[in-house]
């Protein structure tokens, strides 16, 4: 953590360290436990981070809460969040198999925005996961785990990109463009999803 | 809807041009086939009425002329000798249809609203099945639940299942109705795999079921 970060999650920064640690050691041994052989491997690769005291405030002050940490842990699932890169659809709904298994954690919601992909053609599948916290009398915090293939992520940075340019015009016909090669991508996506599920079957 | 009509008989051409404005038609009336050609190279035309004998070009030398300038208009002849050579010269320069005379004016109108239907059919055609549809000109494959870009050829495989929905094919018989041959049927068997998994991720209620070494397409719940 940064130290503006650490000055603002306070007593709660080593906790939230803690988790962040807990989350990645987790996800590497799941996906240990189905291959360590890296040309098999399930994940492209896995990403932890503790949000940012500047975005966590923004995103408090978007929902009219309270500007602290311990607002942001009450009402915030993402405060500490990991993402998980995979090479095939197929691949994440293993994964998200592995973690609801994991005693570390209860699954409190799956968000399948791959069956229903947002309007704007975002692909990605969240879960949120309940863990113990003990931390200034709460009990337990939200986490997610965001899983996406190479091409889903890929697209996502890209308007993630774009969504912060302000100045872009004929906004509608670059939203509609976007929605194309997100469904493009998809298409591709299932087309390598099959091509290695025939290569399987040999 | 702009329709070119060339007829050199005065009368009849005065009588045909009143009787397509009347249903709708934008009509530009030419007397030879010299005119035709002008009009050609000047306008759009959705549909063309070319009579066979016209002075100064005959109606299959502007087809010719046409076709060869890579005009794929639409064309409807008409011929006044209805031999079977006439018709079949016509056709095989490339008229979409013809008509014999003499011919009763509601045909004539219904066979010009069919050829005009067809561009339509063949520019931007929407195909449904199921809850699913699939935009020709996009390669757009949707249901309310989801959304994907077929590439050309699973949106060709796509259309000659929907209008062979419920009949059976082999790999190899899909390779040579969809792809006249040309691909191989172990594309063929590979393209409707890539199919029956994008139907599944858009929820359509219509799957492509695999029996012995056939392919079907049916209704079927997601």
């Amino acid at each position: 953590m940064k130290q503006q970060d650490l000055a603002f999650y306070g007593e709660f920064a080593p906790k939230l360290e803690e988790i962040q640690a807990l989350l990645m050691n987790e996800i590497q041994s799941m996906l240990d436990s189905i291959s360590t052989d890296s040309e098999t491997a399930v994940a492209e690769h896995i990403k932890c981070r503790i949000k940012d005291a500047d975005s966590l405030r923004e995103k408090l002050r978007r929902n009219h809460l309270p500007e602290t940490a311990r607002s942001g842990l009450m009402n915030l699932s993402d405060i500490v969040g990991a993402r998980v890169i995979t090479h095939f659809v197929g691949d994440i709904y293993t994964v998200v198999e592995l973690i609801k298994r994991n005693p570390r954690w209860r699954v409190e919601q799956i968000k399948d925005y791959i069956a229903a992909m947002k309007p704007n053609g975002y692909r990605s599948l969240h879960m949120l996961l309940a863990v113990p916290f003990g931390v200034g009398g709460i009990d337990e915090i939200n986490i997610e785990i965001q899983l996406r293939t190479i091409a889903m992520d890929c697209w996502a940075s890209l308007e993630h990109q774009l969504k912060y340019k302000k100045d872009i015009k004929n906004t509608s016909l670059i939203v509609e463009e976007l929605k194309r090669c997100a469904d493009e991508m998809a298409s591709t996506d299932l087309s390598m999803q099959t091509i290695r599920d025939l290569i399987n079957r040999r | 809807m702009k329709v070119l009509y060339a007829e050199d008989e005065m009368q009849l051409s005065v009588a045909v041009t009143e009787i397509l404005k009347m249903e709708g038609f934008d009509v530009t009336p030419v007397y030879d086939g010299q005119q035709a050609l002008d009009a050609l190279d000047k306008d759009y035309f959705d549909a063309v009425i070319l009579d066979i004998m016209m002075p100064k070009k005959s109606g299959i030398e502007v087809l010719e002329a046409m076709r060869g300038s890579g005009n794929h208009t639409n064309v409807l002849m008409l011929t006044a000798k209805a031999t079977v050579d006439d018709r079949i010269a016509g056709l095989t320069t490339g008229a979409d249809d013809y008509l014999a005379k003499p011919f009763a004016m509601k045909e004539l109108v219904a066979r010009v609203q069919s050829l005009i239907r067809r561009n339509s059919d063949y520019r931007h055609s929407v195909l449904h099945y199921a809850n699913f549809e699939l935009n020709s000109g996009t390669c757009e494959l949707k249901t309310d639940k989801g959304s994907l870009r077929l590439n050309n050829a699973e949106a060709e495989l796509l259309t000659f299942l929907v209008h062979n929905a419920d009949k059976s094919f082999t790999a190899r018989q899909i390779n040579e109705s969809v792809w006249n041959g040309k691909e191989s049927p172990e594309k063929a068997e590979l393209y409707i795999f890539y199919l029956k998994n994008k139907l599944r991720q858009i929820h359509a209620d219509a799957n492509i079921q695999i029996a012995g070494d056939t392919y079907t397409l049916c209704e079927e719940e997601s």
